[in-house]
């Protein structure tokens, strides 16, 4: 009984976790984005908000409230609320979200609903449960008792993170095929295609990966970086590492369906690809959904290559609860880097053509995994 | 009867009826998909960790996906009902039901439920590895063979036109076969 | 804990599963779903494999089950082709309408 509310409390953690990543990412797209095209982006929600400005509209309703109430706690609340909107926070979290759910809910002649709604469903649903084997922090003891901060401590967490790729293709599928039109088809059938081509060569890395560490738990890879900065990933079997991290990165980002790679969404052809015929909420789940991958790719990268929450030349003494929260915000950081990384690629590059996409992902990346998996194979077995 | 059993047994029939008694084919895909996710699991209550992953990778995730598809591609109508007739459906019915009977006193007679005696073996993917490369080597790589042979005979079927000697600008549309 | 062994309950699965899909198999005239009820019926064999690996003690039945996966994803590529290029020709993929020895 204890292990099952166990794992609720971490599911609903490491959910928080998700949700949190996949707003930042939201985040940085929004201000990011007009950064890189020399805007101002979203500044305006929320900073209209002085409590001498409610006092006067409002008197019925904030004229009982004590002076120390309105000085102590709603002043420096707004305070926080108008930073918050001029660096475009509320506008991007809480009014878009607002906008999503009041829209109508537009379902294509043709479809059934299920299905509709199947779709946006499908594209979140293995994001999320990828999450599940992910370690967060090391291990604490707490009274005695080890707590490890993954919700399913599966020996196989590579191949889970990899069923969990293959699966995310349903959602793309799905909402192409109910959209009952031909650029959503088009849109999916891009996105499958694209998303199908590109897992071989994920596959290949990863096998290489675990060549090296030996190991499928997350985990212990994680433990296995600990101490020098040249027990990292990228830095394994030089240049074979470097090389995994390099294509691992590409096919993040093509796995994602961002960057240069985003031909299924290309708003210059197909309206907006796949979910064209999807509306409010639906339409934000997508997005939910694309930023929630982001995210996990770059949990992926830095577990795999960067050490997860190790600080290089800088141990962290084992079990206590303080180290496992600085590890925690070491480990994020890090994804937070690759996350602004992968946002800022995608709003500098632009978009490959199909042929391209599919030369590179056939007759670059795999045929390169593929070499790089027997020279690794090879080094491991001379050293 | 364990709890996952009857959990996933009522799931994996459900879904299996599903498959056979969609109209259209794309519920039944998706109900075939359900089904095989509830295998893996299957696998998964059974100590079969590696299998369970792969069940998903290479059916939910390939050759489910591949179905899927090659049905949108194809945008099939809805089968109409006309399934076979009421006498044979009938004889099917029945004869299924004779042979789930027979061979599930069979089952029940040959392994009876019993408390579990000796080690109990746990399929991971160390001790799968293990086995595929040195008892089972020569039919490991049959199997790459076999799968390189399928690869190639699926881009050339799916191929619109051959090319011919001397003709070198049809080169054929094989997204089918890219998509595998 | 005493751990029971269900062997035979799976089995029973098994055979439920693999009735259904070749049923299914006879009586669905869309070639695309007689083919996933051959899917059915592989995974319920594979069920059988896994179930009684593990009351043996050892682990060729999943072995086993691993070649069926292989084998199983080799016919899916085919069989697909095959399906497309009948589509192509009759524009149906109803196993009645290929009743002509050719093409």
């Amino acid at each position: 009984m204890n292990a099952v509310i166990g794992i609720f409390i971490k599911g609903f953690i490491i959910q928080q976790i998700t949700l949190g990543l996949a707003s930042f990412c939201t985040w940085v797209e929004r201000k990011g984005s007009a950064l890189i095209q020399d805007r101002v982006g979203a500044n305006r929600a929320g900073t209209n908000f002085f409590v001498g400005d409610l006092l006067k509209t409002d008197v019925l309703v904030l004229q009982p409230l004590s002076f120390l109430a309105r000085n102590i706690v709603l002043r420096p609340a707004f305070a926080v609320f108008r930073f918050l909107g001029s660096i475009g926070v509320i506008n991007t979290l809480l009014n878009d979200a607002f906008k999503a759910l009041f829209k109508e809910d537009f379902v294509p002649e043709g479809t059934s609903v299920f299905m509709h709604a199947l779709g946006p469903f499908m594209a979140v649903f293995p994001v999320f449960l990828a999450f599940a084997v992910i370690p967060i922090a090391p291990d604490v003891t707490l009274f005695d008792t080890t707590i490890r901060f993954q919700v399913a401590e599966i020996s196989t967490g590579v191949l889970f993170l990899l069923a969990m790729g293959s699966i995310a293709v349903y959602g793309v599928v799905l909402a192409g095929w109910t959209g009952n039109n031909k650029f959503s088809l088009l849109g999916a059938l891009r996105a499958s295609a694209q998303m199908i081509s590109y897992e071989l060569a994920m596959g290949i890395v990863f096998a290489t990966i675990v060549l090296h560490f030996g190991t499928f738990d997350l985990y212990q890879i994680i433990e296995m970086q600990s101490g020098s900065i040249l027990n990292w990933g990228v830095f394994f079997m030089f240049p074979t590492g470097f090389l995994c991290f390099l294509i691992l990165f590409v096919v993040g980002m093509a796995e994602t369906k961002r960057g240069p790679f985003d031909l299924p969404e290309s708003e210059s052809e197909l309206v907006a690809g796949y979910f064209t015929e999807y509306s409010g909420m639906k339409f934000l789940l997508f997005w939910l959904g694309e930023f929630a991958e982001i995210a996990l790719f770059s949990i992926v990268l830095s577990v795999f290559f960067f050490g997860g929450w190790n600080i290089p030349f800088l141990e962290l003494p084992e079990g206590a609860w303080w180290a496992a929260l600085i590890g925690h915000g070491v480990f994020m950081g890090k994804v937070l880097a690759f996350s602004v990384l992968q946002i800022t690629i995608r709003w500098t590059l632009p978009r490959f053509r199909y042929d391209q996409l599919m030369s590179l992902g056939w007759k670059m990346l795999l045929p390169l995994s593929i070499v790089n998996l027997i020279v690794a194979a090879a080094w491991k077995l001379v050293s | 009867m364990s709890l996952p059993l009857i959990v996933l047994g009522a799931l994996l029939i459900a879904s299996a009826l599903g498959v056979v008694l969609a109209q259209n084919p794309i519920h039944s895909a998706l109900c075939l998909v359900v089904n095989l996710v509830g295998v893996a699991c299957v696998f998964a209550a059974l100590d079969a960790h590696f299998l369970a992953m792969v069940q998903i990778i290479v059916y939910a995730g390939a050759i489910m996906v591949l179905v899927i598809f090659v049905l949108m591609l194809l945008t099939i109508k809805e089968e109409e009902r006309r399934l076979a007739g009421l006498f044979q459906l009938i004889g099917a019915g029945c004869m299924g039901a004779f042979f789930v009977v027979v061979v599930s006193r069979e089952a029940l007679q040959q392994f009876p439920v019993e408390q579990r005696t000796g080690e109990s073996v746990v399929g991971s993917v160390e001790a799968v590895g293990r086995l595929l490369y040195t008892n089972y080597l020569l039919p490991f790589e049959a199997a790459g063979i076999l799968i390189m042979a399928a690869l190639v005979g699926a881009a050339m079927l799916a191929k619109t036109s051959y090319p011919r000697s001397g003709d070198a600008t049809s080169s054929g549309s094989a997204i089918e076969g890219e998509g595998k | 804990m005493i751990e029971m062994d269900y062997s035979a309950h799976y089995i029973i699965l098994s055979v439920i599963l693999f009735t259904i899909g070749a049923i299914g198999f006879v009586v669905r005239r869309n070639a695309i779903v007689a083919f996933m009820c051959l899917e059915i019926m592989l995974n319920a064999v594979n069920i059988a494999f896994v179930a009684l690996s593990r009351r043996v003690g050892n682990l060729d039945g999943e072995i086993a089950v691993f070649f069926v996966m292989v084998v199983a994803a080799a016919e899916a590529a085919v069989g697909l082709a095959i399906i497309i290029s009948v589509f192509r020709n009759l524009q149906s993929t109803e196993t009645t309408d290929a009743s002509q020895l050719r093409l």
